[in-house]
C-alpha cells in the first residue's frame, strides 16, 4: 500500500491543482508526505475539532495525509463537527442551539450528499432558532446581510430597507431578487453570489487562519456554483497546500471549544458528552483570557479520580510513557532536557502522573496547536 | 486547593494591596501618564446599562429606577447623550473606545479601536488585576476587554468575565461532581515547575493563578444560582461587586444586555430595568459599606443606545426607527470628584465617556474622537 502512496498523491494533486491556485506538484508535495504528529494532530483539530483519538493515532501516523483526508473529509464526524462551527459562527448557541428534527438532520444529510453547505445554511437560516437569536425586521436583516452575505451594512443600507420590508410582507427586490417574506430574505441572501465568496473566505480563514489568495478565490466560487458537492474537494486542496503546512508551522491558538474537546481526548481517551462541553465552553467563552480557567479545569479533571490513567509504580517503561505522551499532547517528542525534567518528576516520590499532564495540558504550547 | 473563607479575604486584601501599590509606583514612572488634577477617585464603576434602554422607561419614569435617581440627585445627569444605532455589540463597545464602532450584530471579533483599559494600562502602568469587566451577553462580549491596534492589545487588556457564561448551572454542576482540586505539596509544586519552565522558560503565571482561585471561589458561591428576568445582568453585576471588594481594582467595568428582551416583552423589559436597578443599588451599598472604597468610588452609568418610540406588532420595541427615543439615552455620573445635582442639557456623547474615564485617572485616549463630558467634574 506504501508504494502507491506516492502515485495516488501525485494523481490526487494533478487532478485537484487544475485552476486552484497551488501547482499540481505543491499539492502532490503535500498530499503524499506521510503523517507526523503535530500535522496529524492539527489535521484532526482543525476538520474533526478534536486530537485523534487513540485509535486514530494508531491507523494514520506515517500515513499519507491524502488517505487520511480521503477518510475523514466527508464523514459523519466531519460534518457534525462543521455544523458546530456554523452554528457557533451564528452565535447558535446555549438557549439559541437548533432543537428542530430539520437542522439535527444536517450532518447526516450532508455526509449521505443528500443536500449541500449551501442548502445546509438556508436550513439553518430559516430555523425559529435563528429568529428568536435576531428578533425584530432590523436585527434579522442586518444578521441576514452580515453573516450570510457578507456585505458591510453601512454600505448597504438601502438593501437593509428593502429587506425590512420584505421581511414585514412587502414585495421588494431585496439583493437581486424578488421576495415578499421573512423566508424570501433567507433564500435571496443564500443564493447570492456574494453569500458563496464569503462563505468561502470564512471558511478558508477558519481553517488556515490565513485570508485566502485573492486569484484563488474566484475559481473556488465559480467551481461551487457549478458544483454544489465540491466543497469536500475544496477542502482537500487546502488541507494538502502549502499554506496548511505553513499554518501547522506557525501553530494557532485553540479556541476554547476545541480545547474542551481536546482536553477529554487527551485526558480521558475520549470525547466529552454534550453536557459536560457545553458548559465548559461557555464558561471558558466568559473569560477574555481563559487560560486560568482553561488550567483550573485540567486540575480538577485530573484530581477527579474518574480517568483511568495507569498507576506510576506499575508503568513499565517510563520514558516511553513520557515520550507516548508528548506525541500525543504536542505532536512531537520531547527535547533530553525535558525528557529529563518528566522522569525526575516520575522518580519523585511526590511527582504523580497527573502532575505531569497537568503540566502538559496547561503549556502555552498545549493551548497553541 | 482548599482556602476557607477567611484565608481567601486575607489573601485577596493582600493581593489586592500589593497590584494596588505596584500600579501606583508605575504610574508614577510611567512618561506617557497625563498629569493628573488632585482627584478622589481610586476606584470607578462603569456600567454600559445596555441591551437598549430608552429615558423613558428610566428618568422618564423614576419610580422604575428608583437608586439611579437617588444617584443624580447626588450626581451628574446628561440626559442628551448621543449614540450610534450600530447594534448592540458595537454600540456598547464604542462606550470603551470613544469611537463610533461598526461592528456586525453577531460578530464575534475584536474591534480595532483602543479601548479604555488598554489607555490606562499602559498609560498608567496599571498591573492585569486592576481593570475588570464583568459581562452578561455570552461568548461575544469578552471582545470588549481589548482591541488589535499594534501599539496595543492584550497584553494591556481587561481580565472579563461573562456571569451568565461562567456562573452557568451546569458547569457548576460538573465542578461538583469532579470536586475540588487537591492542595498540591510545595515538593510537588517544585517539580510542575521544573518541568514548567523547561516547556515554556519562566514566563510568569502569578497574575493566572491569582484569577484562578478567585475563580474556583467564585464557582462555589451562589452566583450560579441566581435566576429572574435579568438572571444574566444580575450574575454581571453580582461579580462586579464581589470583584469590587475582594481585589478592588481600578476600574470595574459592566455590561448589561438583559433589556433586549423588549424586542418581544415590554413589561419583561420593563421588570429587567427595575432589577437591574435594585442591582446597581446593592453595588452601590457595597461601596458604601467597604471603608475602602466608600468616598473614594465614582460610577457612570450609560446605555448604549435606546429603542423605538412606539411599540411593534409584537407589542415589543425592536431599535431601528432612527427615533431620539433610540438615538438619544441619558448618562448617570456619581462620586467624589463629580458635581452634585447638576444636569447638563448639553448634547454629549456616549463616545465622550472614555475619555472622561481616562483624564478622570490620568491617562488620554489619543485616538478616541469623544470628548472629556463637560460639566462633570465639580
Amino acid at each position: 500500500m506504501k508504494d502507491r502512496i506516492p502515485v495516488l498523491g501525485l494523481f490526487f494533486g494533478v487532478f485537484l491543482g487544475a485552476g486552484t491556485g497551488y501547482s499540481a506538484q505543491e499539492l502532490a508535495g503535500g498530499a503524499s508526505a506521510a503523517l507526523d504528529g503535530r500535522t496529524l494532530r492539527v489535521l484532526c483539530l482543525e476538520l474533526l475539532g478534536r486530537p485523534p483519538l487513540p485509535e486514530e493515532w494508531e491507523r494514520w501516523l506515517g500515513r499519507a495525509r491524502s488517505e487520511f483526508l480521503a477518510a475523514t473529509i466527508g464523514s459523519k464526524a466531519f460534518w457534525e463537527h462543521w455544523y458546530e462551527e456554523q452554528l457557533y459562527y451564528f452565535l447558535l448557541i446555549n438557549n439559541f442551539r437548533p432543537a428542530q428534527d430539520r437542522q439535527i438532520a444536517i450532518p447526516a444529510d450532508l455526509a449521505a450528499q443528500r443536500c449541500s453547505v449551501r442548502e445546509a445554511l438556508h436550513r439553518i437560516a430559516l430555523s425559529s432558532s435563528f429568529d428568536l437569536r435576531n428578533p425584530g425586521a432590523d436585527t434579522f436583516v442586518t444578521v441576514v446581510l452580515e453573516q450570510i452575505a457578507g456585505l458591510d451594512i453601512t454600505r448597504s443600507q438601502r438593501e437593509l430597507e428593502i429587506g425590512k420590508r420584505v421581511y414585514d410582507g412587502a414585495s421588494g427586490v431585496f439583493l437581486g431578487t424578488q421576495g415578499a417574506s421573512q423566508a424570501d430574505v433567507v433564500r435571496n441572501a443564500v443564493m447570492s453570489r456574494s453569500s458563496v465568496q464569503h462563505f468561502l473566505r470564512r471558511e478558508y480563514e477558519r481553517l488556515l487562519h490565513v485570508k485566502p489568495d485573492a486569484a484563488a478565490l474566484p475559481v473556488w466560487i465559480a467551481r461551487l456554483e457549478k458544483e454544489p458537492l465540491a466543497y469536500g474537494e475544496l477542502l482537500r486542496e487546502w488541507c494538502t497546500s502549502p499554506a496548511f503546512d505553513a499554518r501547522v508551522a506557525r501553530g494557532e491558538t485553540l479556541e476554547n471549544r476545541a480545547f474542551v474537546r481536546a482536553l477529554f481526548v487527551d485526558l480521558a481517551g475520549r470525547l466529552p458528552r454534550f453536557e459536560e462541553a457545553e458548559p465548559m465552553r461557555e464558561a471558558l467563552d466568559a473569560l477574555a483570557d481563559s487560560t486560568p480557567l482553561r488550567s483550573l479545569s485540567a486540575r480538577m479533571l485530573l484530581d477527579s479520580g474518574k480517568l483511568a490513567l495507569p498507576k506510576k509504580q506499575e508503568l513499565a517503561n517510563r520514558e516511553a510513557w513520557v515520550r507516548e505522551r508528548y506525541l500525543r499532547l504536542l505532536g512531537r517528542a520531547p527535547t533530553a532536557e525535558q525528557l529529563a525534567d518528566a522522569l525526575a518528576l516520575l522518580e519523585a516520590p511526590e511527582g504523580r502522573l497527573e502532575t505531569l499532564l497537568y503540566a502538559l495540558v496547561s503549556s502555552p504550547e498545549y493551548n497553541r496547536s | 486547593m482548599s482556602l476557607d473563607r477567611r484565608e481567601f479575604l486575607k489573601w485577596s486584601a493582600a493581593a489586592g494591596a500589593a497590584a494596588s501599590l505596584s500600579g501606583y509606583l508605575s504610574a508614577q514612572q510611567k512618561p506617557g501618564a497625563q498629569k493628573a488634577a488632585k482627584r478622589k477617585t481610586e476606584h470607578l464603576v462603569l456600567i454600559a446599562f445596555a441591551g437598549g434602554v430608552r429615558t423613558r422607561e428610566t428618568f422618564g419614569t423614576p419610580a422604575n429606577v428608583p437608586v439611579m435617581v437617588s444617584m443624580a440627585e447626588e450626581g451628574v445627569l446628561f440626559p442628551r447623550a448621543r449614540t450610534a444605532n450600530l447594534g448592540h455589540f458595537g454600540a456598547a463597545l464604542s462606550i470603551f473606545t470613544g469611537n463610533a464602532e461598526q461592528r456586525g450584530i453577531r460578530e464575534n471579533v475584536r474591534g480595532k479601536d483602543v479601548t479604555l483599559f488598554e489607555y490606562l494600562r499602559k498609560d498608567l502602568g496599571w498591573g492585569p488585576n486592576e481593570a475588570w469587566i464583568a459581562t452578561s451577553g455570552g461568548a461575544q462580549q469578552v471582545n470588549y476587554a481589548y482591541g488589535l491596534h499594534p501599539e496595543y492589545g492584550p497584553q494591556y487588556g481587561a481580565n472579563t468575565l461573562d456571569g451568565e457564561g461562567i456562573f452557568n448551572r451546569e458547569f457548576k454542576q460538573l465542578i461538583e461532581t469532579w470536586g475540588r482540586p487537591r492542595e498540591m505539596p510545595p515538593r510537588e509544586k517544585e517539580l510542575l515547575q521544573r518541568v514548567r519552565r523547561g516547556l515554556a522558560g519562566d514566563a510568569a503565571t502569578q497574575g493566572a493563578e491569582q484569577v484562578e482561585r478567585f475563580l474556583l471561589e467564585e464557582l462555589t458561591r451562589g452566583t450560579s444560582d441566581l435566576t429572574g428576568a435579568n438572571a444574566s445582568d444580575a450574575k454581571a453585576l453580582r461579580v462586579a461587586r464581589n470583584l469590587l471588594t475582594l481585589f478592588r481594582p481600578r476600574l470595574t467595568a459592566v455590561v448589561l444586555q438583559d433589556a433586549d428582551i423588549a424586542h418581544g416583552n415590554y413589561n419583561g423589559y420593563l421588570e429587567v430595568v427595575r432589577r437591574n436597578d435594585a442591582a446597581i443599588g446593592e453595588l452601590l451599598e457595597a461601596v458604601r459599606q467597604n471603608p475602602q472604597l466608600n468616598g473614594r468610588t465614582s460610577f457612570l452609568i450609560v446605555p448604549e443606545f435606546g429603542r423605538d418610540s412606539d411599540l411593534n406588532s409584537r407589542r415589543g420595541l425592536d431599535h431601528g426607527d432612527g427615533s431620539d427615543d433610540l438615538r438619544f439615552v441619558t448618562c448617570l455620573g456619581w462620586g467624589p470628584d463629580f458635581r452634585r445635582g447638576s444636569v447638563v442639557q448639553e448634547e454629549v456623547g456616549v463616545v465622550d465617556v472614555a475619555p472622561t474615564v481616562c483624564e478622570l485617572f490620568g491617562a488620554k485616549a489619543r485616538f478616541a474622537r469623544g470628548k472629556r463630558l463637560p460639566g462633570l467634574f465639580a
